[in-house]
């Protein structure tokens, strides 16, 4: 069974935010979770971001300089400042600093002045000027400050760790429910905590913090800030101090227990490194020195002072359990049921290096873009609606919709002044590659524009213009006069050069290229714009090469398709035979000669979703003839002659489609094209706002992270 | 990193402060030939630890005679450890009065601290237990870039009050402490102390000594600074103690490590010990694994065990780090035994076991000393760890027999030290090279 954890306002973290912003202890007791913000996203900071995800820590948003604005782990929103991330999370109540010590001290300022309470500042070396700064800062917020060189907080019994420490540590357990009690342990080093909580699960006690104070010479929370404060805690029934030589916490704490022993209410236990440490050599941490003639700072100065003030000094793992143990002459959970669950963490499975993408989710016979289903979308959606949803995720609004149209519209009226250098004769995907990298039109805009559904709005605005300069249409373009012209129709006049078309027409053909937007990052066109967008090559680089990639055998099979169907309702016109035996026969024929039937089979889809809706826009326009009929048909003739299922796929339909509506074969193709520059854009800024550049790209690693499945309203 | 006297007058220079004329720095005896000396000179042994002048590196020669004697002999000296390299030779100056100045980092609370007395040139340390009146001190808490007029009056009036003869020096106490205080914050310094600075016959302040301790963590920015007084601003001085051999090349691959052991190239390990090597991770457990060993050692093995170093191997090593760090031990004469515990966190234990792997296997197949190796792995990227641990045996047994890793943390990396231990004499008897009582 699942265990519950201990709810987020009844834990240790909590109390301290109560004690330094009770303000912001109401609002959490409202919200019922503790948000905590990361500092610093390179490659430690990222990455330990992920392993405080999976142990329960609601990291609500990250902080880095130059990537405000993108996407970490592929959901958490990153800002260009700790001010900027708290007008949108004014809840943040925990940041962690994960900056090199060159940056610690501006980060770690920015963090404090934003008001956040707890601050846990992993950076090691900062220079000790900055810390002084840092403190200063520290204490005029009253912020409770871990490190520098800290290896950060954790809570087991709330489930919250906040830093890098491993997840080895054990609430208390009463039956199967998490409980509140147990020691508070706070050390000086991270391997020592480490070993040191370690030590005491062994024995069955547990720990409802593990605090790093941080391991530099000066840090922010010393032992005398904390313990005390800890001690009144009423979930804590004994404290735990690992100190070590060098520096004078320890002896600062015992003085002040000497001092004021009703602020110490409850057992001490010190476990003091350094016994056997030699004299004048310096042992790493910068606390860590010990002159000779120093009055603190040794061994024994921290024990005497220690022992004075009535705590047990321990220097062994098992002198500490000993001691602990006496103190609490109790235990806290099952020490056979900790060992079996620590050993499912020995022996698990390395783990898959998978990565996220939020826009399509391909599964056999779905295509869920954005949560929605794309058949949906083809019924219901135009082209750049469409569009904007797979680059924001959401439909637009009307008046997002209109400035969209504007933008496309005016893409394609901008003349596109090296269209001679591009010989029509090319094949598409090759011409629009290359029109791609010669439009310097495009490459300003994309230089220009922040915004990213205006930049795919506007690449499909040129894009048309490139096909129907290719397909003969550019005078269509030129000379449509109407101001408020809808898009939708500018497609048609440049894809087909009709003057005063059939609205289902113009409606039909832009469904068909709202069907080919978006196949996830399975197909080589979108894997080939992913390549190059983690090099960070420009958009329209990116965007030409995917397109490029669009092929005969990827995307391609249209044109064919479109004239074989066109040849079957030949044959059977001429011959006066049945479609079928048409379509029997001339299959036979192909698969004699040793030709392969276009516009059949797929990679994945055994039905593919895009199937049907299209059949019925088809036949709700009027344009669902013979090569439709032949297109629903041409599969169990196949299996007839082969005794295989090959599935019409979207190719072979759209084919159908194109061919009973007297278009151009060439438009097959043309329409694949198209339509996937919009799914293309979103892979493109996906991967750059959301990946490292040149990461090592497993396609078959990537993982569908985005909505759940939704309807359209 | 401390600085050596002269590189510390250097920066006084820098900041205003008088400093007592140079006559230069000397390696040998020899040198002194091509110098022109005006006696009386001071001569002072140049070492990186406190307690010169008792232990006699500080001596006034007043002809030439008595300046070969007194170098002569200061070259032959050892102070708490450390050779006399280079000598400095100044002249000396009239003393009138002698003053302490220092700012310091207070260790409890880590502010600034302005302090003077009356009472310089002798150890201050002892002024301050018998005569605590004699000091004066000021903390200032916002680490602030200068020193105020205000501040430095406070402690120039205090210095007269002690001593009124110092009244007509006071504003020029006044700016020596304004400037010792800016000297502190630009060199980004953890200590600057003078002591003794001079008030001479005709009132002129001369800081006659200086101690200048940098902050490491602040030296990448301090390279401007650094060049100036002649120092490398990209190694790091090694100055707590003479560097040993394996110091030395633990410090060029890039890894803190420490000898326990005084003498450790001409080490003789005497029979019946178990001289046990530590690869730990991180540097608090680097000082407390040496105890643990002393501990288990003291409680089940009469204490015949003997760690022999201190070594951080935190802060995510990489691969090659983490070989040499293994190699260093194993190629120590006095090692029986190495221990190691990687707890990930920061680092991962993946990169800690293929580094070790590594090692065992490079140094199996070029026939070096191969040392049984015990130890545990748990956290960070554990099970990445133990899949790489369970393959590399299974190709290469032969290399990987003695390494007993224990994945996971079933047992207390104390006991994993106990049985490594138990297992180190055990195969010390079998090979017959010492005796367990």
């Amino acid at each position: 069974m699942t265990i519950e954890k201990l709810p987020a306002e009844q834990g240790l973290l909590y109390y301290f935010i109560k004690q330094v912003r009770p303000e912001l202890a109401e609002k959490i007791t409202e919200t019922k979770t503790i948000e905590t913000m990361i500092v610093g996203l390179g490659r430690q900071g990222t990455r330990h971001a992920q392993l405080m995800m999976e142990y329960g820590t609601n990291v609500t948003c990250g902080v880095a300089k130059g990537k405000g604005g993108t996407l970490v782990h592929e959901r958490i929103p990153v800002y260009e400042s700790a001010q900027d991330a708290m007008e949108k999370h004014p809840n943040i109540a925990v940041a962690s600093i994960w900056r090199h010590y060159s940056t610690a001290k501006d980060a770690t300022i920015e963090v404090i002045r934003a008001g956040i309470p707890i601050v846990v500042l992993i950076s090691e070396f900062i220079p000790l000027k900055d810390v002084r700064d840092i403190l200063v800062e520290a204490r005029k917020h009253k912020t409770i400050l871990f490190g520098g060189n800290t290896p950060g907080i954790i809570f087991p019994p709330e489930g919250i760790k906040v830093g890098m420490l491993p997840d080895i540590f054990q609430a208390e357990l009463v039956g199967d429910i998490i409980g509140p009690k147990g020691v508070t342990i706070l050390s000086r080093s991270g391997a020592i905590l480490y070993h040191l909580s370690d030590a005491l699960a062994s024995a069955g006690i547990a720990q409802n913090g593990v605090l790093g104070v941080g391991g530099d010479g000066a840090i922010g929370s010393r032992f005398v800030d904390l313990v005390s404060r800890i001690m009144f805690y009423e979930n804590t029934d004994l404290v735990v101090i690992a100190g070590e030589i060098g520096g004078m916490q320890e002896e600062l704490l015992a003085q002040d227990m000497l001092a004021h022993p009703e602020k110490y209410p409850k057992p001490l236990v010190a476990l003091i490194s350094g016994a056997n440490a030699p004299e004048g050599k310096t042992m790493g941490h910068a606390g860590a020195v010990i002159s000779p003639g120093q009055k603190f700072g040794t061994y024994e100065s921290k024990r005497e002072v220690l022992e004075q003030a009535g705590v047990t000094v321990v220097n062994h793992q098992h002198d500490l359990i000993e001691a602990v143990k006496t103190k609490l002459d109790r235990s806290y959970f099952d020490v056979e049921r900790y060992y079996n669950k620590m050993q499912k963490k020995w022996d698990e499975k390395p783990p898959e290096k998978i990565w996220g993408t939020l826009i399509t989710n391909v599964m056999p016979n779905n295509l869920i873009i954005r949560g929605y289903p794309l058949q949906d979308i083809i019924a219901n959606k135009g082209l750049l609606e469409t569009s904007y949803l797979l680059q924001v995720g959401e439909f637009p609004d009307e008046s997002t919709l209109v400035e969209l149209e504007k933008i496309a519209v005016d893409a394609a009226r901008q003349p596109f002044v090296n269209h001679n250098a591009v010989p029509t004769s090319l094949d598409i995907s090759k011409m629009l590659g290359t029109c791609l990298l010669l439009d310097t039109r495009l490459s300003n805009y994309v230089n220009l524009t922040s915004d990213v559904a205006e930049v795919a709005a506007f690449s499909l605005g040129r894009m048309l213009r490139y096909l129907a300069i290719l397909l003969g249409n550019i005078d269509m373009i030129e000379n449509a006069g109407e101001e408020d012209i809808s898009f939708s129709k500018m497609i048609y006049f440049g894809l087909v050069g009709e003057e005063q078309p059939d609205p289902l027409k113009v409606k039909l053909l832009e469904s068909m290229l709202t069907a080919c937007v978006d196949h996830g990052i399975t197909p080589p066109s979108a894997q080939a714009t992913l390549v190059l967008a983690s090099t960070r090559a420009s958009f329209e680089v990116a965007m030409s090469a995917g397109l490029q990639a669009i092929t005969d055998v990827h995307g391609g099979a249209g044109q064919r398709a479109a004239g074989f169907f066109l040849s079957i309702a030949k044959k059977a016109r001429e011959e006066n035979i049945k479609l079928d035996e048409a379509t029997f026969e001339l299959i036979r024929d192909t698969i004699k000669a040793g030709k392969r039937v276009e516009g059949l089979g797929h990679r994945i889809h055994t039905q593919d979703p895009r199937r049907d809706v299209l059949w019925q826009l088809a036949e709700e326009a009027g344009y669902a003839k013979e090569c439709v009929a032949i297109s629903k048909i041409v599969s169990d003739v196949f299996y007839r002659i082969r005794g295989m299922n090959l599935p019409i796929n979207v190719d072979g339909v759209i084919a159908a489609i194109v061919a009973d509506m007297k278009l151009d074969p060439k438009l097959a193709k043309a329409i694949f094209v198209f339509g996937r520059t919009a799914g293309l854009a979103a892979h493109y800024y996906e991967e750059i706002s959301t990946q490292p550049q040149m990461r090592r790209l497993a396609f078959d690693k990537a993982v569908y992270k985005g909505s759940s499945i939704r309807e359209i309203k | 990193m401390k600085l050596y006297e002269y590189e510390a007058k250097q920066i006084f220079e820098k900041f205003g402060l008088a400093v007592p004329k140079k006559i230069g720095i000397i390696e040998s005896i020899s040198d002194l030939e091509g110098l022109s000396l005006n006696f009386p000179i001071m001569i002072k042994a140049m070492v990186l630890i406190g307690g010169r002048g008792k232990a006699g590196g500080i001596k006034k020669a007043d002809n030439i005679e008595e300046a070969r004697d007194i170098c002569n002999k200061m070259f032959d000296l050892v102070i708490h450890g450390f050779v006399i390299r280079r000598l400095l030779l100044e002249e000396a100056v009239s003393v009138s009065h002698e003053i302490y100045l220092s700012i310091i980092t207070d260790p409890a609370t880590f502010d600034l601290v302005v302090v003077a007395s009356a009472s310089g040139g002798i150890d201050i340390e002892e002024v301050a237990k018998n005569q605590p009146e004699e000091i004066w001190k000021r903390t200032l808490s916002n680490n602030p870039k200068t020193l105020s007029e205000e501040v430095s009056q406070e402690a120039a009036d205090f210095l007269v009050g002690r001593n009124p003869e110092l009244a007509s020096v006071k504003e020029s106490l006044s700016t020596v402490i304004i400037s010792l205080f800016s000297a502190f914050q630009q060199s980004e310094a953890k200590i600057c102390e003078i002591n003794p600075l001079i008030v001479t016959n005709d009132n002129q302040l001369i800081a006659a000594d200086a101690k200048f301790v940098l902050d490491d963590n602040s030296l990448y920015r301090q390279a401007p600074l650094l060049k100036s007084i002649g120092i490398d601003p990209k190694s790091k001085r090694h100055d707590v103690s003479e560097q040993t051999k394996y110091e030395a090349q633990a410090y060029i691959v890039g890894f803190p490590f420490l000898d326990l052991l005084a003498n450790p190239v001409n080490f003789q390990k005497e029979e019946d010990k178990l001289y046990v090597g530590l690869v730990p991770g991180g540097a608090g457990y680097g000082i407390f694994s040496i105890d643990e060993v002393v501990n288990i050692g003291n409680r089940y093995f009469d204490g015949n065990v003997v760690p022999i170093n201190f070594m951080d191997s935190g802060g995510g090593p990489s691969l090659s780090k983490v070989a040499d760090m293994f190699h260093l031990l194993m190629d120590h004469p006095a090692t029986d035994l190495v221990i190691t515990s990687r707890f990930g966190g920061i680092s991962s234990c993946d990169i800690f076991i293929q580094g070790l792997i590594m090692a065992l296997r490079d140094r199996y197949i070029s026939k070096r000393r191969m040392i049984p190796v015990f130890g545990r792995m748990v956290g960070t990227d554990l099970a990445a760890a133990r899949a790489f641990l369970d393959k590399a045996k299974k190709e290469s047994p032969e290399p990987l027999k003695d390494l007993h890793i224990i994945v996971g943390n079933q047992k207390i990396m104390a006991d994993v030290i106990k049985d490594g231990i138990e297992y180190g004499f055990k195969i010390k008897k079998q090979k017959g090279i010492g005796v367990i009582k």
